[in-house]
């Protein structure tokens, strides 16, 4: 990769260093998670994670993990920064957003720590445009305090089959309630909108659930509002897992693979809207 | 009332409800109902097992109706009414931005649903739609119905003069050459001839405009008995929706009609349902002048403009002649063809003779024909007069031919 015009002198300052044969195993993930301007980066040997909040309400992680980059040194345990994720997809993007086949961007991300903007080298076809982002003081993520011991109910589901409710939503509906049970109707999202109300049911035995784990009947409703983001991640992916804690906290963990078939994960956690005990009788 | 409807006529359930949204905003369920042709049976026990579904555009100048028969459910049944009793009948009428989205997706429909059921329950007003897909899953609707007098239109097909029968397709085929943005359209037809043509309303984007006209011989339909010639004008949209269902069915459409002011009437009858759409047509009035009709020019309006008083121009330059303007099924304003039914309108082109009702005519012909503007004859100041509505000779009596009454078809 003709990314060596750097000198050694910026090599050795460089606290991050990441880099990618092509680009979109990057950006195409971090469109996913595009409904807010502004992102923390967060780098640390495990890889790559971005997360964008919104309204205390919602938190989106884009995990990245060091084997899919081609290069990924990091000079400290933890390096993190807040950049404008619009411009960073922008850049990413700046030989044209339309995949040609044969050709990719190749990426080169250097960061020289607090204070330094985001560097970015990309080079396709010979061209090489160098992209310096300015990053600002880092908002501490919200700790939604998620932990698996507290998981009362869980699925796996192929996206295929949530891709088409999704599509299919009532949109003029303001919640989406998710009820998870060991019953009937086991898993099931409800919309309540203008002409009357809608229930998709996803049978335990479905060969679209790979996992069904319900150890409780839940049913919390979820602004319809807050969804909408999740629904670029639900394209991008092959697999979605559910799950809702005792505080009704729901958590989305969607699998994604990449051009060159890895694997990365896209996380979405949403406060409920409200706790309702009783089913919508219908 | 509870029915069942296999996975595969689930997806014909769904066109209809397509067909049905092309003519209206509202789409009534009536669970027990006569058939729409066979007006003079009584009601027996199988009638009771039909389903229809109708619509009704907001001018009531387009009435469209789909009855299911009890072959078309893998299950029917209808608890708490007989067939007798009408006033425990229950009917739903739902709104179609309500429905729609269900059907929205046919392929979908096609692929994943096994099957599909309704109901409907007298107690509560709710009208209960489950999909039972592919891979477990269940999609159940629950929509909220008003509680409605039936729709049914007045219709006696037996009593129309002209009969034809058109192969599946044909229509559809000849329908395909007007443009997507066409509103209504003039059906023409003799005991030699049937034509299609557009019908416009001009004026100042006449230089813009393009006439289409295709015609056919009779030997192209299955069934052709003119005993008056005709000449109907009626909207393209309603039609077209209709159209594009009986084409997926590769059925034959049959269509009733009379003279100009009277409804037209196209159906399509299968084993497992009977589909038919009546629209309105425009009403002629008699002329001053017994004119060559050179066709009509009304200046052109926007189409939701209600009730704008519109200039009418005849085309020949022959003084005025009395043109009545009538309120179209969209709500513009267009005039009518003059009475009697003359020979085939000419069209506006200077050098072009008018069409004898005569002349044997060919096969299957399209002329689509550009136009110039018109000569200084015309006269852009005509009269104007009170519009009545679409298809009516007056409201009053248009309201006789499609109000909801109970049904007496």
């Amino acid at each position: 990769m003709p990314l060596s015009t750097q000198s050694q002198d910026d090599e050795e300052h460089y606290v991050l260093v990441a880099s990618l044969d092509n680009a979109r195993n990057l950006s195409n993930i971090l469109k996913a998670i595009t409904f807010k301007d502004h992102a923390v980066f967060t780098a640390t040997p495990n890889g790559l994670k971005v997360t964008v909040e919104d309204s205390k309400c919602l938190q989106a992680n884009a995990f990245i993990q060091t084997e899919i980059f081609q290069e990924f040194t990091l000079k400290e345990d933890l390096v993190t920064f807040q950049i404008n994720l619009t411009v960073l997809l922008d850049c990413l993007n700046i030989f044209g957003g339309n995949a040609v086949a044969g050709t990719s961007t190749a990426l080169r991300m250097c960061y020289k720590g607090y204070g330094y903007p985001l560097t970015l080298f990309l080079e396709e076809g010979g061209v090489v445009t160098v992209c310096k982002i300015n990053t600002q003081e880092p908002e501490e993520p919200m700790d939604f305090e998620f932990c698996s011991t507290n998981v009362t109910n869980k699925v796996i589901l192929q996206s295929e089959s949530l891709k088409e409710a999704f599509s299919e939503l009532d949109m003029t509906s303001d919640v989406l309630q998710i009820t998870m049970s060991p019953s009937q109707p086991y898993f099931r999202l409800s919309t309540f909108g203008n002409s009357g109300n809608a229930h998709y049911d996803y049978s335990k035995d479905s060969d679209m659930m790979e996992l069904f784990q319900c150890t409780m009947t839940q049913t919390n409703r979820y602004k319809m509002s807050l969804l909408k983001p999740s629904t670029k991640a639900l394209a991008l992916s092959c697999k979605v897992s559910v799950r809702t804690d005792n505080r009704g906290l729901l958590s989305q963990q969607y699998l994604v693979r990449n051009d060159d078939g890895q694997i990365c994960f896209l996380e979405f956690y949403y406060c409920p809207d409200e706790e309702v005990e009783e089913e919508e009788e219908e | 009332m509870k029915c069942v409807i296999e996975g595969k006529n689930a997806k014909v359930f769904g066109r209809a409800v397509h067909a049905l949204s092309r003519v209206g905003d509202e789409l009534w369920l009536d669970p027990t109902v006569k058939g729409f042709l066979n007006q003079s049976r009584i009601l027996s026990e199988a009638d009771s097992k039909k389903l229809a579904l109708r619509s009704v555009n907001s001018a009531q100048s387009a009435y469209a109706c789909f009855i299911f028969s009890p072959l078309f459910f893998q299950q029917y049944s209808f608890m708490g009414c007989v067939p007798k009793q009408s006033s425990k009948t229950v009917k739903c009428k739902l709104l179609m931005k309500s429905l729609l989205p269900l059907f929205r997706c046919l392929t979908s429909i096609e692929r994943n649903v096994e099957c599909c059921q309704i109901s409907v329950s007298a107690s509560s007003d709710w009208v209960i739609i489950q999909f039972f897909c592919r891979h477990g899953i269940t999609k159940t609707h629950n929509l909220r119905f008003q509680e409605k007098e039936a729709l049914q239109a007045e219709f006696a097909s037996h009593l129309c003069t002209n009969v034809l029968k058109a192969p599946a397709r044909l229509l559809g085929d000849m329908v395909m050459h007007f443009p997507v943005f066409q509103e209504e359209i003039t059906l023409s037809a003799t005991p030699l001839r049937f034509s299609l043509r557009n019908y416009e309303e001009s004026g100042e984007s006449q230089v813009k405009m393009m006439y289409t006209e295709m015609s056919l011989h009779p030997e192209e339909f299955e069934y052709f008995h003119v005993d008056v010639n005709s000449e109907i004008t009626f909207c393209l949209k309603e039609l077209r929706g209709f159209l594009s269902f009986t084409e997926s069915h590769c059925l034959p459409v049959l269509v009733h009609f009379d003279s100009a002011g009277k409804p037209v009437c196209f159906s399509v009858e299968d084993t497992l349902f009977e589909a038919s759409v009546v629209l309105a047509t425009l009403i002629e009035s008699k002329s001053t002048d017994s004119i060559q009709p050179v066709g009509i020019q009304v200046h052109a309006t926007s189409r939701y403009v209600d009730a704008a008083a519109l200039r009418v121009h005849a085309c020949e330059g022959h003084g005025e002649t009395g043109r009545e303007r009538i309120t179209s099924s969209q709500g513009s304003t267009v005039s009518p063809q003059p009475d009697p039914i003359p020979p085939l309108p000419q069209t506006q082109q200077a050098n072009k003779e008018s069409i004898s009702v005569n002349t044997s005519p060919a096969s299957s012909m399209v002329c689509t024909l550009l136009f110039k503007a018109l000569s200084s004859e015309h006269d852009d100041n005509v009269c104007a007069a009170t519009p009545p509505v679409l298809a009516g000779y007056s409201d009053e009596e248009m309201m006789e031919e499609f109000c909801p009454k109970s049904p007496s078809l």
